[in-house]
């Protein structure tokens, strides 16, 4: 089935409009801007902390915050315009559904990666000038980083907009997805204690004896890999100060990998629900 | 022209649409040809809008076939939609954009010129709107803009499920007579309704369906005169306290007439109505009210289903 580009340029050029007709887009260029600078203070105690130190400070709320953004972006762009009747209109016009999908997925997806380019872009330059001192590189791969999982979520929204009939469950849906990336780490602790393990390994920053299923949390809990993820790109593998020594299969790149596989198998699910949808 | 002989438009074949629980529509078959005004009738839940919607590949067929111009319509090829206006049920549009920036973005959808949208909006009288966000719009005025939007790339097919809708009765005259204009250039169109009258007054073809069925597909002639389903004139009198005069039916023009308590209903040709009525005042009898009375659908559907053996 060939595309047609400019049908999936014209729905993401509406998406992105909307948001930046309503404010979205600043409002969350601000957000990112003050929440950068905020956390260098944080971290730098009071003045401007180096981009490491920021990071590092960031991640807690980026990680939580980014997934929350998508998802409110995401979760009614089917559902909720179906339900209303608007969608019919445009899926009457000689347009092919994979096109909306498409072209809604890289709308509100250019929504989050600009106001992240700019928001954290600004932050960056800001800290840069400050300290004098930039890891342009490591900043570089935490911004992108933190597009992916934008991404991300979005994928996933839409592919849980794209199931429902309902807005209002859809955005249950999104809840769910939401938490599920917040609870997994808990599972696996669990697991490890059920399996035998013990607290103190934790507390004492002993992570010797920690299995090596473990540290395939990172792939299956979103936010985790993207936390860890930023901080390998500054070359950290310190958690709460103790130092983890991490099996070499476990890095940047097979974490990112597994991000990707993350936003593409809700994309393609979202593909074939759509296209059987009865509107 | 000879209807018969000219090509078909739309035609659905063995369409056949099944939700969990509902057959919506049952080995539908039937045929739109160039030029027609067809008229979709039936009940409410009959299966007229998810009829429309397999046309316009919003909702999957369970099994059957749509063919457009002759071609059947798949995923793969969404161009037949553009040479076709569609205006759906139930209407909506984004709620944050104005009219001009909602026809806009369906013109571009549509590989429409843009240049068009102001006077498609005058057209249906939302010019004092124009700027508005269409989410302050009344539920006529969304519905409005959704006939201006069927408009959009001058299509040579119009599908609009009950386009007068939801409209006060001098806008339902304005969708009508652009819906007359647009058949006398040239366009076909297929629209469904639930009000007789207004098939009688558009079409020249009448499908009608329950149950997701075909009941009959027939032209306007053929099936008013099946149907006899002409207005009735309703006549408020003290005087028939006694009953029908028996000069009553033997005047020009009445072909059939009755009467409960003080009122009488008379069938007869529209046109002869007010000579009856002068008739009638003529003969003394003291007419103190007296008003039309529109067929209702189901009693047309009731006599249609009774009859049907005939067709």
């Amino acid at each position: 089935m060939s595309l047609n580009p400019k049908s999936i340029y014209i729905i993401a050029k509406k998406e992105f409009s909307d948001n930046a007709r309503n404010k979205w887009i600043i409002s969350l260029i601000l957000i990112f801007l003050v929440l950068t600078i905020a956390s260098s203070f944080m971290a730098g105690h009071g003045k401007i902390g180096e981009m490491e130190l920021t990071v590092s400070a960031l991640l807690s709320i980026s990680s939580m915050l980014v997934p929350i953004i998508s998802i409110m972006l995401g979760y009614a762009t089917i559902s909720g315009e179906a339900e209303s009747g608007a969608l019919s209109i445009v899926l009457a016009s000689p347009i092919k559904r994979m096109e909306v999908l498409l072209g809604k997925l890289l709308g509100l997806g250019s929504v989050i990666c600009f106001s992240i380019l700019v928001g954290f872009g600004v932050s960056g330059l800001v800290i840069a000038a400050t300290t004098g001192h930039a890891q342009w590189g490591a900043y570089l791969a935490f911004m992108l980083l933190t597009m992916l999982l934008g991404l991300l979520y979005l994928s996933l929204a839409i592919c849980f907009s794209a199931l429902l009939k309902r807005r209002v469950v859809s955005l249950g849906a999104g809840v769910l997805i939401f938490f599920w990336g917040m609870i997994v780490g808990m599972i696996f602790a669990g697991a490890f204690m059920a399996t035998g393990g013990s607290i103190d390994d934790f507390l004492s920053g002993d992570t010797s004896s920690l299995p090596d299923w473990f540290w395939i949390e990172p792939f299956f809990g979103p936010q985790d890999g993207y936390g860890g993820a930023a901080m390998l790109a500054f070359g950290q593998t310190e958690i709460l100060g103790f130092e983890m020594i991490l099996p070499p299969w476990l890095n940047i790149y097979s974490i990112t990998m597994a991000q990707i596989v993350w936003t593409l198998v809700p994309l393609v699910l979202a593909c074939i629900l759509f296209q059987k949808r009865d509107m | 022209m000879n209807m018969s002989e000219s090509s078909v438009v739309v035609e659905t074949r063995n369409l056949t649409k099944r939700f969990k629980d509902v057959q919506a529509v049952d080995d539908l078959s039937m045929k739109v040809r160039k030029g027609e005004i067809y008229g979709f009738l039936g009940p409410n839940g009959a299966g007229k809008s998810t009829t429309i919607k397999v046309i316009m590949g919003l909702v999957r067929p369970t099994s059957g076939q749509v063919f457009v111009n002759g071609k059947p319509t798949s995923d793969h090829d969404v161009e037949y939609r553009r040479n076709i206006g569609f205006l759906p049920e139930r209407i909506s549009f984004y709620d944050n954009l104005t009219p001009i920036q909602t026809l806009n973005f369906f013109c571009e959808l549509r590989g429409a010129d843009k240049s068009i949208v102001p006077s498609l909006i005058k057209d249906v009288g939302l010019d004092s709107a124009a700027n508005r966000k269409v989410g302050t719009f009344s539920k006529g005025m969304v519905q409005l803009l959704g006939v201006a939007q069927a408009m959009i790339g001058d299509p040579s097919i119009f599908i609009l499920d009950e386009p007068t809708g939801g409209l006060d009765a001098r806008w339902v005259k304005v969708v009508r007579d652009k819906l007359k204009s647009l058949n006398e250039k040239g366009a076909t169109i297929m629209f469904s309704s639930h009000i007789l009258s207004e098939v009688q007054m558009l079409c020249n073809k009448v499908a009608v369906i329950d149950k997701g069925a075909l009941v009959v597909e027939d032209t306007i002639e053929n099936i008013s005169d099946h149907l006899h389903i002409r207005p009735r004139l309703w006549i408020q009198s003290s005087d028939l306290k006694n009953g029908l005069p028996g000069w009553i039916r033997s005047l020009e023009g009445v072909e059939d007439a009755s009467v409960k308590g003080d009122s009488m209903l008379i069938t007869c040709e529209p046109s002869l109505r007010l000579s009856i009525l002068n008739a009638i005042q003529e003969k003394g009898l003291k007419v103190q009210d007296f008003k039309t009375l529109e067929p209702s659908l189901e009693e047309a559907f009731v006599k249609l289903l009774r009859d049907k053996g005939g067709y």
